[in-house]
């Protein structure tokens, strides 16, 4: 039986998460915009929620369709404007996935009263930037990008290490290899096999590639 | 054929110097700049409406001549003549020179009206039209060619063209010399344009003193809505879109437009002033607007009102919930602050989507049916259909991060060289380092390109001819970068 309490997320992205998606009503935090923050909102919106992305005018939407968001469920706030935190809790009324760049860095007080309105509307906010008290924060270690040589072949896809912690349930950090995005523009869980050598040995990545080696 | 019988209300010092008939609705918006004239547009106005007292459907000719038909007004008021005489009492009331003429035919009644007879009601009765026809000269047929013409041929008066066949007429002179045949017999066929004007269906409330507190004015608005429905209702229209103004006591005014669709009720139009107001309060920190002095709500695009089909199929429903959210945000931002993507063809993937304004209904190419071709503009582009086949375009994943504006980048060889991109699509040396911006060089591990895209060629204006590149960078990034006139830009990023 599905938990009510959580929006789904995409099949990859479930070992990330406790409970396996997205609680309603917390934070979710992601230190910069990029596809993983559109993977995130996928799930939700492809099960039928209403999403809003704020404050980031480049965020590629046909990257975020083929990840499964649905474009006539989502509202673009280019702009957030000076009065953001107004508009993102205004956004957060009205859809159940708010993901947003803070234009400006949010005070204690303002971030206080977004999680508040947040609860009370049982949503999430998938922040891309810094929110201290997130429950979740996920990021990407290191990523390499395959099918690229020396003046030939395509972008292919992308073997991405991803880390999730956070607090509470989320304290026990979660690490992923996944493709973001494989060939096909989805995010898929990697192969340990398939993981090209070049990223696995990256420096920054060692420790947490024999986490996933050894946790099976 | 019997003509209409016509009365027609000219007012000689009211004719502006501008030809042609104008809309009644140009006259109201001012569209006549001078001040004199605009001044001589208002007066005019005023006689216009003191002529609508005696009969609703009114042409106006143009500026300082309007005509109606008379039969109806007659049989009411009693006489044609009756009528005249109380309309040029009522016009001579605003100290106008105004004269009325009724004859057969508009023709024949603007030149009763414009007869020079002392009296102000010039009467050409019933059947009389040929014969007052017959003694006017050919100089009045608003042809000065033709008229000329006529007249060294010894063709004085339109009695004496009138008597003329009408075939040879035409044969001699053509259309225009059929035409003023036509009109010279009395044979005008030309019928009344009298349309019901234009009217002013807002509903306005003032404030005395000003009003601070938001309660009272979205009590207000909620009448103001109620009257305003009720207005349209009994006329059976409805509206596209309604207006909300607010003026303020130290004369700034907050203006908004709302989507309405004839769906919205008096407690949703009162929402939407308080989210107006409430926005308008928060942008104006510091030195407060003080209290509000009127509000004032016009419908917008009036239309009839044929009922409403709600989408059964296709469009995700907007959900209540969602459209209010996305109306506060409206409200705070403007209207063109949220955007609902669509996607679309196209080889750039900036233009893979295009957006519309949240509100707007249905897809970016019916947007004619609104006539607001100006007003939703630079985003308002027509996205370009996506089932076709798009040589050229960059094949694979899309990118997640794709820059509204392109950024700049340096992008070097390995001695450091800034690498080129000659005519014929060469490559002056393998990429080696990329810089966007201002930011640090990252080492390039891994490029293909350039994959050169010229593109609408044949329009100076937009053509544009690039190469592309992809690049990947040690830190695990991929970029979609261009060189266009030897600059590289940097279009997309992949992470």
């Amino acid at each position: 039986m599905p938990d009510v309490g959580v929006l789904p997320v995409v099949a990859a992205l479930r070992d990330l998460l406790p409970r396996g998606g997205l609680t309603r009503g917390s934070v979710v935090a992601v230190p910069e915009f990029g596809l993983l923050s559109l993977a995130l909102a996928a799930g939700p919106s492809a099960d039928g929620a209403w999403c809003a992305i704020g404050g980031i005018p480049e965020a590629g939407v046909l990257a975020a369709a083929g990840l499964g968001l649905d474009p006539e469920r989502t509202l673009l706030v280019p702009e957030l404007g000076n009065s953001w935190p107004q508009v993102v809790a205004s956004l957060l009324d009205g859809c159940e996935l708010v993901l947003f760049r803070p234009p400006t860095r949010a005070s204690a007080q303002v971030r206080q009263r977004l999680e508040a309105t947040l609860r009370r509307g049982r949503g999430v906010l998938l922040v891309a930037g810094d929110w201290p008290g997130a429950q979740v924060r996920l990021r990407v270690m290191a990523q390499g990008w395959t099918g690229l040589g020396d003046g030939h072949g395509r972008l292919r896809s992308c073997c991405a290490e991803v880390i999730a912690d956070g607090r509470g349930e989320a304290g026990r950090p979660r690490t992923s290899w996944l493709w973001l995005p494989a060939e096909d523009g989805t995010v898929a869980v990697a192969d340990p096999a398939d993981i090209p050598a070049d990223v696995a040995d990256d420096p920054a990545a060692g420790a947490a590639t024999l986490r996933v080696v050894n946790g099976g | 054929m019997t003509q209409e019988r016509v009365l027609v209300v000219r007012c000689p010092t009211l004719c502006t110097p501008e030809q042609g008939a104008l809309e009644q609705g140009a006259l109201e918006q001012g569209a006549l700049e001078q001040g004199a004239d605009r001044q001589a547009a208002r007066l005019f106005e005023r006689v216009v409406s003191a002529v609508m007292e005696f009969c609703p459907r009114v042409e106006v000719v143009e500026p300082g001549v309007c005509a109606f038909a008379a039969r109806g007004p007659a049989r009411y008021f009693g006489g044609e003549t009756i009528v005249a005489t109380k309309i040029a009492a009522a016009i001579a009331r605003f100290g106008v020179d105004g004269r009325v003429g009724i004859a057969d035919g508009m023709f024949a009644a603007l030149l009763a009206a414009g007869a020079a007879t002392g009296d102000a009601v010039t009467f050409i009765p019933p059947g009389a039209t040929p014969e007052f026809l017959g003694g006017q000269p050919v100089s009045v047929l608003d042809d000065p060619d033709l008229a000329g013409l006529l007249h060294r041929l010894g063709i004085r008066t339109l009695g004496d063209l009138a008597g003329l066949p009408e075939a040879d007429v035409a044969s001699r002179f053509g259309a225009a010399g059929e035409k003023a045949h036509r009109l010279a017999s009395g044979r005008d066929m030309r019928p009344l344009d009298a349309r019901p004007p234009a009217q002013d269906l807002s509903v306005t409330q003032e404030f005395d003193p000003p009003e601070t507190m938001a309660e009272p004015l979205v009590f207000a608005a909620k009448a103001l809505a109620e009257r305003m429905h009720a207005t349209l209702n009994a006329k059976g229209l409805t509206c596209v879109r309604i207006q909300v103004q607010a003026t303020w006591e130290d004369g700034r005014e907050s203006s908004r437009l709302w989507r309405h669709d004839g769906l919205l009720t008096a407690v949703q139009v009162a929402d939407r002033v308080r989210w107006q107001l409430d926005a308008w309060r928060t942008d104006a920190l510091g030195e407060g607007p003080g209290g509000v002095v009127s509000l004032r709500l016009t419908p917008d695009q009036v239309v009839r009102a044929t009922g409403q089909q709600l989408a059964l199929w296709g469009e995700a429903v907007v959900t209540d919930r969602v459209a209010r959210a996305a109306m506060r945000v409206q409200a705070l931002l403007g209207h063109e602050a949220v955007l609902r993507p669509r996607l679309g063809g196209g080889r750039n993937v900036s233009e893979q989507v295009t957006h519309r304004p949240f509100g707007e209904r249905g897809e970016l190419g019916e947007k004619g049916e609104f006539g607001e071709k100006g007003e939703f503009g630079e985003k308002g582009e027509p996205s370009l259909p996506a089932e076709q086949p798009w040589p050229g375009r960059i094949p694979g994943a899309a990118p997640a991060v794709v820059y509204p504006v392109t950024r700049e980048a340096t992008v070097t060889d390995l001695a450091g060289q800034p690498v080129t991109v000659s005519g014929r699509c060469v490559i002056s040396a393998a990429p080696a380092q990329l810089a966007v911006g201002t930011g640090r060089p990252r080492a390039i591990t891994g490029w293909a390109g350039p994959w050169p895209l010229t593109e609408r060629w044949w329009d100076p204006d937009a053509a544009s001819r690039r190469a592309r590149f992809q690049l990947v960078t040690d830190d695990g990034r991929a970029w979609l970068a261009a060189v266009s006139d030897g600059c590289w830009q940097i279009e997309a990023g992949y992470w």
